[in-house]
């Protein structure tokens, strides 16, 4: 039973450590890639509430362990999201790629706008903030699109080999 | 029809009921599970930044023997050199203790160096930190200044069992008190000018009006050792530009720094020897 959370999480770290070490790479050129929409949408698209909103917000958990913002921040933000994306799955071709990779743009959307609001405050020189934080956002996005059906992929995949039946985790509400 | 609706909210007051349990809960459950979930990931950026050191060792043992011999010549120049500053530098550390002795004055506080390697670097937008690859287990006090060569890197942050967090100069969180070099008068940086795809920039403000920079000769920012966090005199970036405040009291303007700090791979954290 755990493995229906314990997977997806444990999928998500990885993508986190991953990015984290590019970001690494990438601090000496000024940009930064923000992926944080991509940890939440498999989660909130393919699984059940309660499996779903565990590996979501446990992975909230990791990310504001290491971020310099008061502790449950992304847990409001990630939950948020993934309730939003919960709540609309059901309208849309939730398993289909395309539909997924559209759906981790917008929810990366707007996790970075959330926490920019969150977080920037009173910048010291707004403008040149916030240029930065777009610049940002643009390679983000185009990350996403690139990585995304990937990862989405790898997901689906190591639930498979974790033995759960996606099919029957998409069908449950809670 | 009701029921439906408590159905599509259902998901929205699980959430309700989910955070309104993580406000509640005491302050030292949520400490705790900040420093686990920090020291799950510690090992992930400390072996990273093993691989990275071991990955730097098999492209040096890839050069001839020529250029590292080469290389060891050239670094026995500098090292000469920096041996003979550091004899100097013992020689004034002694006049500067008989003096404060005469006198009677308060000792400034001393350092021990702490060279750390960094293990990850973390500079968006929101913030810009460091995560080094010392800690709790080389007695890394929280608040304590961390230099390089070129000068100014930051503060500690936080500190764990074996790794620290750095806000990096560059971060719109630190402030530092400064003076502009040769002139006593104290004037305020912040970091936080950072652009895409160029090199960090900081704000010095309240700077005196009668203070002349140009664009061809800079002036260096220093710190000026207000506040007892850094020792005076060292390098934050460089000022070349000001102009008057809203105010019309002071100047405001751009430090330059330096585009090594968004690269660093190891620094100094300064310990003070003395608690207080």
């Amino acid at each position: 039973m755990y493995r229906r959370w314990l997977i997806p999480f444990a999928t998500t770290l990885l993508l986190w450590s991953l990015v984290g070490q590019l970001n690494h790479y990438l601090a000496p050129y000024g940009a930064y890639l923000f992926v944080s929409g991509l940890l939440v949408t498999f989660a909130a698209l393919r699984l059940s509430l309660r499996n779903g909103l565990a590996a979501t917000l446990l992975t909230a958990l990791a990310v504001d362990a290491l971020e310099p913002v008061p502790f449950g921040t992304h847990f409001v933000l990630f939950g948020l999201m993934h309730v939003v994306l919960f709540h609309l799955r059901t309208r849309f071709p939730r398993e289909e790629l395309i539909f997924g990779v559209v759906v981790a743009l917008l929810a990366n959307l707007g996790l970075f706008l959330g926490l920019s609001f969150v977080t920037l405050g009173d910048p010291p020189a707004s403008g040149a903030a916030w240029l930065r934080l777009f610049a940002d956002l643009g390679w983000s996005q185009l990350f996403i699109v690139a990585v995304a059906p990937w990862f989405l992929a790898l997901q689906q995949r190591a639930l498979e080999l974790g033995r759960v039946d996606l099919a029957d985790e998409s069908r449950r509400f809670f | 029809m009701p029921s439906n609706r408590f159905d599509q909210a259902k998901p929205f007051a699980t959430l309700g009921i989910v955070v309104l349990g993580w406000l509640l809960l005491p302050v030292f459950v949520k400490v705790f599970l900040r420093v686990g979930f920090f020291e799950l990931q510690a090992p992930v950026h400390a072996t990273t930044s093993y691989v990275r050191d071991l990955q730097e060792y098999w492209a040096d043992r890839a050069h001839s023997n020529n250029e590292l011999v080469e290389a060891g010549r050239q670094l026995r120049h500098v090292y000469a050199g920096y041996e003979y500053q550091a004899q100097q530098m013992e020689a004034q550390r002694a006049e500067i203790a008989r003096l404060e002795q005469l006198l009677r004055l308060p000792s400034n506080p001393d350092y021990r160096f702490e060279p750390a390697r960094v293990a990850r670097r973390d500079l968006s937008g929101w913030w810009q930190q460091l995560v080094i690859r010392k800690g709790a287990n080389y007695d890394i006090p929280i608040g304590a200044p961390v230099v390089y060569s070129g000068g100014v890197v930051g503060r500690v942050r936080e500190v764990h069992a074996y790794t620290a967090v750095v806000d990096l100069v560059t971060s719109p969180r630190v402030r530092l008190a400064a003076t502009i070099e040769d002139d006593p008068r104290p004037v305020s940086y912040q970091g936080g000018l950072n652009p895409p795809l160029a090199p960090a920039r900081g704000i010095v403000e309240f700077v005196p009006p009668d203070l002349v920079t140009y664009s061809s000769a800079p002036r260096r920012l220093v710190t000026s050792g207000l506040g007892g966090v850094f020792p005076a005199g060292l390098t934050i970036g460089y000022v070349s530009r000001l102009e008057a405040s809203t105010d019309g009291l002071f100047q405001s303007g751009e430090v330059s720094l330096d585009p090594r700090l968004s690269e660093l791979t190891e620094v100094t954290v300064l310990v003070p020897l003395s608690p207080d």
